[in-house]
């Protein structure tokens, strides 16, 4: 359980964390999501104890972090962005040497060290020397190092950054199983990532919380209606013009991703479902219907609707579309699970 | 406790594991072999004036104090700095421990380290035991002396390296600060003002360890290296939280 009350933090003039506010609760992984500078890392600075708050506070199962900040990081494990090791040591040294920090001695320490190996697979290179080891290698004891100690919190910054696709499904595994059994908060900017892994979202954009929730209720909340791909092979006149007069059906757009002609965007009203009645007036006609696709919206168009403003607002771009809400007066959503 | 010693542990395997180490040892053995080789063959000219070896060999020469200013910046520099630089400094503060326990752990190591670089030298004096009589008592000040000065220039250099994440800036501020403290005491010379006279003449290391190798141990000397040392341990400890608020 990790508590952040209005937590803020400034370097100079420059804000970098404005008042956030957010819980993790046991066995629960939370994904925190922002574009690079919107204060992902500070906020986890904040959590872990590295950097003090210039305003508000954080408690780990209510341990205040700067009031008691030995028993409090006790409960924490911690995986930085860039995973800084001691590049002349051994695996097994290097592990041997955290347990000590962390205040484990003899068969206690020695069974963690073990477990961890076993756990991380790491038991091809338990005695190789961490200079020489991969970056997957490296990524993997940095994640030891975290669960050594075996942590109630688990806090991951970037966790399957410069991996390759084999050593991040392997990654992404280990979290999973981590997340099952402790409180997990694991900032990432890679989208799928948060829908594959996490139970919640917290969308972070110029030190502010932009949105959270659960990526379900994100998506119902800021997606716009439904839409459907609709292909017609050699398609005649008027297919449109059709489509757009079906029941529930609110407009109709040439497909901006294909190529070929006679693909159509079809935007429906968020309770009906369209499908049947493109297929029917397909059938009535005797159109060859080459796709009928229902497009979910991804958490990255979500993503991208929340965070893009202050990159349009720069370069004086004018949206058609109306602009989302300013931070404060979009609506967060609390706890769904 | 157990963090001071994981750290000190630590470090002191770096130092072994590190070409720069070796590089420090074989030279420094080398020169004070070859001040030692020096000393002995002068006060066996009948034309010097004679006295016992060590006496010259501890702070006598000029040699002795170039190589503690540069041994001083060299085993300190990497301590902080490098944690600084690379980020490790992250895991480990985050770690339950404080900062103090780090600055101990290392600084220990440190010290460890280089009373190690001195050890060789016990072998001169076992040489001149085996020629002639020694009076241990002036040698064991005199290593006093090493140990007290050691101290007090290994926590200078501890507290650069928690100000610079470059280990040669860090080097570069150590040098200048030892530089500092060692010439405080031959400002003696450059005044007129009695008071002035007599504050840096307290601070002469030079005078210091004249007197250590002649076997005079004044607890004063030893008040000013032990709180000296103790302070910038403080201060390098308050740099690394600073760091923090910036």
């Amino acid at each position: 359980m990790i508590e952040a009350q209005n937590l803020s933090r400034r370097y100079g003039d420059f804000t970098a964390v404005d008042g956030i506010s957010f819980a993790v609760d046991d066995h629960e992984i939370l994904g925190m999501l922002g574009p690079n500078g919107a204060g992902k890392t500070t906020t986890i600075r904040m959590i872990t104890g590295f950097l003090p708050p210039t305003r508000g506070r954080v408690t780990v199962f209510g341990k205040d972090l700067f009031e008691a900040p030995r028993e409090a990081r006790r409960e924490i494990g911690y995986l930085p962005e860039n995973v800084a090791l001691y590049p002349e040591m051994r695996v097994e040294e290097y592990l041997a040497y955290r347990a000590r920090l962390e205040g484990m001695t003899g068969g206690a320490a020695r069974q963690a060290i073990g477990e961890t190996i076993e756990r991380c697979l790491l038991e091809e290179v338990r005695g190789q020397i961490i200079g020489t080891l991969s970056k997957g290698y490296r990524q993997r004891v940095g994640l030891a190092t975290a669960i050594l100690h075996k942590p109630r919190v688990l806090v991951l910054d970037e966790p399957t950054v410069g991996l390759d696709p084999k050593q991040i499904i392997a990654i992404r595994e280990l979290i999973r199983e981590l997340g099952r059994e402790r409180t997990l908060l694991l900032s990432t900017h890679i989208l799928p990532e948060v829908e594959l892994l996490c139970n919640r979202v917290l969308i972070i954009d110029r030190g502010r919380i932009v949105a959270q929730g659960t990526p379900q209720s994100l998506r119902e909340r800021w997606v716009g209606n439904p839409t459907l791909r609709v292909t017609v092979k050699d398609a005649p006149e008027g297919v449109a013009e059709i489509l757009g007069a079906l029941p529930g059906v609110l407009a109709v757009k040439p497909s901006p991703q294909s190529t070929e002609s006679g693909a159509w965007v079809v935007e429906s009203e968020r309770s009906a479902d369209v499908r049947e009645a493109v297929f029917r007036a397909a059938v009535e006609r005797s159109w060859v219907l080459l796709e009928l696709t229902a497009q979910k919206a991804s958490l990255e168009d979500i993503f991208v609707r929340l965070t893009t403003r202050d990159l349009a607002a720069a370069q004086g771009v004018e949206s058609n579309e109306a602009p989302p809400p300013a931070p404060p007066a979009i609506p967060t959503e609390e706890v769904v699970s | 406790m157990s963090a001071v010693w994981a750290t000190f542990n630590r470090e002191l395997r770096a130092y072994f594991f590190s070409p720069l180490a070796y590089v420090v040892l074989f030279f420094f053995l080398v020169i004070n072999g070859f001040i030692f080789a020096m000393i002995v063959s002068f006060l066996n000219d009948p034309r010097s004036p004679g006295g016992p070896p060590l006496a010259l060999f501890f702070g006598g020469t000029l040699f002795f104090w170039l190589i503690l200013l540069f041994v001083g910046p060299v085993l300190t520099m990497r301590l902080l700095s490098e944690e600084l630089k690379s980020g490790s400094i992250e895991v480990l503060m985050t770690a339950p421990v404080t900062e103090g326990q780090v600055v101990a752990g290392k600084y220990l190591a440190s010290l460890t380290f280089y009373l190690f670089l001195w050890l060789p030298t016990l072998a001169y004096a076992g040489i001149i035991a085996y020629w002639n009589r020694v009076d241990w008592g002036p040698v064991a000040a005199g290593y006093l002396g090493i140990l007290g000065i050691g101290a007090l220039f290994l926590a200078v250099g501890l507290f650069a390296s928690a100000l610079a994440k470059n280990q040669l800036v860090s080097a570069m501020i150590t040098f200048a600060l030892l530089i500092f403290l060692f010439s405080f005491g031959l400002l003696e010379n450059l005044v007129t003002n009695e008071t002035a006279k007599k504050v840096f003449g307290y601070l002469n290391l030079w005078d210091h360890m004249d007197e250590l190798a002649k076997g005079i141990v004044d607890t004063r000397r030893l008040v000013y290296y032990v709180s000296a040392t103790l302070f910038f341990l403080f201060l390098t400890s308050r740099a690394l939280e600073d760091r923090k608020w910036r």
